[in-house]
């Protein structure tokens, strides 16, 4: 990215650069300053007020049941939360929800992916079309259309109640849920693992092909390698956007145990006790951020070897 | 020979077509029918693979219906409105990512991530309390500041990768040739950078469109948009005025599908994200 129009150390040099640092900076804090007012300032308001600082000004918190209050901040409420079975349950199901999710997203679409690359006919071109559609299809939208298929007395119901065959629905259970994360998670992660392969030329594969490496061996050493970042991005995000999903498990999800994300909206509304409800949200984003940083050191780590 | 080798056997490879084409097919498509059959279902009795009375009564309740009527507007101005603030703060944000040189940039890029990784219902009650002190609570204002954080890693991400695509050597030659900064930023730079930006505009719509949650806390009473309409009729109404809705609401979906398909296949959303 060097520009080697003129030599370093000029006057002028170093001023167009602090010229050119300053917009930088100021054109990149829009959207940051965005960020500081809509994210990080709530989730510090929230973080503190999960550990025993209640504000006066905000009605939502102040009139909440069973609140711990503390002239300094105190792990009160964590420890409640970790000693509660039902929030052991809940946090068990939230995270094998997002484990299963995340595995049958990867699998599934880096099969679509391999196919879609490899593959030059009218049903690779079908598929190309396919795998888009829930891009485009608002998720409260699936998920009521996964119930009246999927179901009890759905239409796949009635098809095997034809067919003469037992089904039991996965509407309303764990199953349910992951159900529509793939469905919902397939074409982002389709599109950015297909992107890697992309730069997988053909005669590469060929070539180690011909030299006799068996098909495995070809996936391991080449097209995985390729392919590393692409992989670790669909997992960050599949992760982190089925950890703090709302509407699947809400209208899938069983009632109890749920995922925290359902569990926080009933604490705020039906039992009105939002502290919990916030120690919730600060728990699940601290899951999330474990997996965003290895997206960092992913990302980052590529960089450094492609300068 | 490629990985999947038995693609190369032509008659295999009909058949794995056949099934993965099928078994999509059922997968991500027979649901959106299911519910289709159901808009213009009277009864559908179970085991019955089809309606067994058809009719048309439920769209008639759905377009007579107010609420509806004020669901669609609220949809409709709101999530433009988002993405052209969105596109106003993030899209010179996105041209300093790719083309300046500044302390922190990394920093920056990637702390957008962060509108991603909070849990949003704990958000959205935060800024909710935020917003009562500045009275925005259930005004449009507040409704389009929510649906903005969702946009924000779009709007930022995929057009910064669109502006690393732009050759200097061509913004050089253009200005050598006596081009000013704003004719080639114009002229160039833009027209190449566009494809990403309207993945950006597209996506940042569609986010802003589907955004039930946070609406839901910041715009009750007065602001209901057709997502937040619909977690009411789903729990609420009988099975086809949930189904008529949808595909209402599908519509613009389905039509923003159409135009942005070749862009996002080609890699323009990809690119932003492995960027």
């Amino acid at each position: 990215m060097g520009n080697a129009r003129q030599l370093p150390g000029q006057p002028y040099e170093r001023r167009s650069r602090l010229k050119e640092g300053v917009l930088g900076l100021a054109l990149a804090l829009l959207p940051f300053a965005v960020l500081v007012a809509l994210v990080v300032i709530p989730a510090i308001d929230s973080l503190l007020f999960s550990l025993g600082q209640i504000p006066k000004n905000n009605v939502a918190f102040s009139t909440g049941m069973h609140l711990i209050s503390s002239p300094h901040l105190t792990l009160a409420v964590y420890r409640n939360l970790f000693a509660s079975k039902y929030f052991a349950a809940d946090l068990a199901l939230t995270l094998s929800v997002t484990l299963f999710s995340v595995i049958l997203v990867v699998v599934v679409s880096y099969g679509l992916a391999l196919y879609v690359r490899f593959t030059h006919d009218r049903f690779s071109r079908l598929v190309r079309s396919l795998y888009l559609v829930p891009m485009f299809i608002p998720i409260v939208i699936a998920s009521y259309a996964l119930i009246t298929f999927w179901g009890d007395h759905g239409f796949l119901n009635a098809v095997f109640s034809h067919l003469g065959l037992a089904f039991s629905t996965p509407i309303f259970h764990e199953a349910g849920i992951v159900l529509g994360q793939v469905w919902q998670g397939i074409p982002f992660a389709v599109l950015l693992l297909g992107s890697g392969l992309d730069n997988i030329a053909e005669e590469q594969i060929e070539a180690a092909r011909d030299v006799g490496a068996r098909m495995f061996t070809v996936f391991r050493k080449i097209v995985l390698p390729l392919n590393l970042v692409p992989l670790l991005i669909v997992t960050t995000f599949t992760f982190i956007g089925v950890m703090g999903s709302f509407t699947v498990p809400y209208l899938i999800g069983p009632n109890a145990p749920q995922m925290l994300s359902v569990e926080m909206s009933s604490h705020f509304g039906d039992y009105n006790q939002p502290q919990p409800a916030v120690a919730m949200a600060i728990v699940t984003f601290v899951i999330a951020a474990i997996a965003g940083a290895a997206y960092v050191w992913g990302t980052s780590r590529d960089e450094r070897k492609s300068r | 020979m490629s990985p999947l080798w038995f693609l190369k056997v032509s008659a295999l490879r009909r058949v794995f077509g056949v099934v993965l084409v099928a078994a999509m097919g059922v997968f991500l498509l027979m649901p959106l029918l299911t519910m289709a059959l159901w808009a213009f279902a009277q009864t559908w009795q179970y085991p019955s693979l089809a309606p067994t009375v058809y009719s048309l009564k439920w769209w008639a309740w759905v377009f007579q219906n107010g609420d509806v009527g004020h669901a669609v507007f609220y949809s409709f101005t709101t999530a433009p409105v988002v993405t052209l603030l969105s596109a106003v703060i993030c899209l010179p944000a996105a041209y300093a990512f790719s083309r300046l040189r500044f302390p922190g940039k990394r920093f920056f890029f990637v702390s957008l991530l962060a509108t991603n990784a909070f849990p949003k219902f704990g958000l959205y009650i935060s800024i909710a309390t935020l917003f009562y002190r500045l009275n925005l609570m259930s005004t449009f204002v507040g409704v389009v500041l929510i649906q903005l954080i969702n946009t924000l890693v779009f709007m930022t991400w995929i057009p910064a990768a669109g502006f690393d695509g732009v050759g200097r050597e061509l913004e050089e030659a253009a200005r050598d040739a006596g081009a000013g900064p704003m004719r080639v930023f114009f002229r160039i730079t833009l027209p190449i950078a566009l494809p990403s930006i309207i993945v950006a505009a597209v996506l940042a719509f569609l986010a802003a469109f589907d955004e039930a949650q946070g609406t839901l806390v910041v715009g009750l009473p007065n602001i209901v948009t057709m997502p937040v309409l619909m977690y009411r009729l789903v729990s609420n109404y009988p099975e086809p005025v949930s189904a008529v809705f949808s595909i209402l609401l599908a519509i613009p979906s389905i039509i923003l599908l159409l135009f942005a398909r070749r862009y996002l296949i080609a890699g323009y959303l990809a690119a932003g994200f492995t960027r």
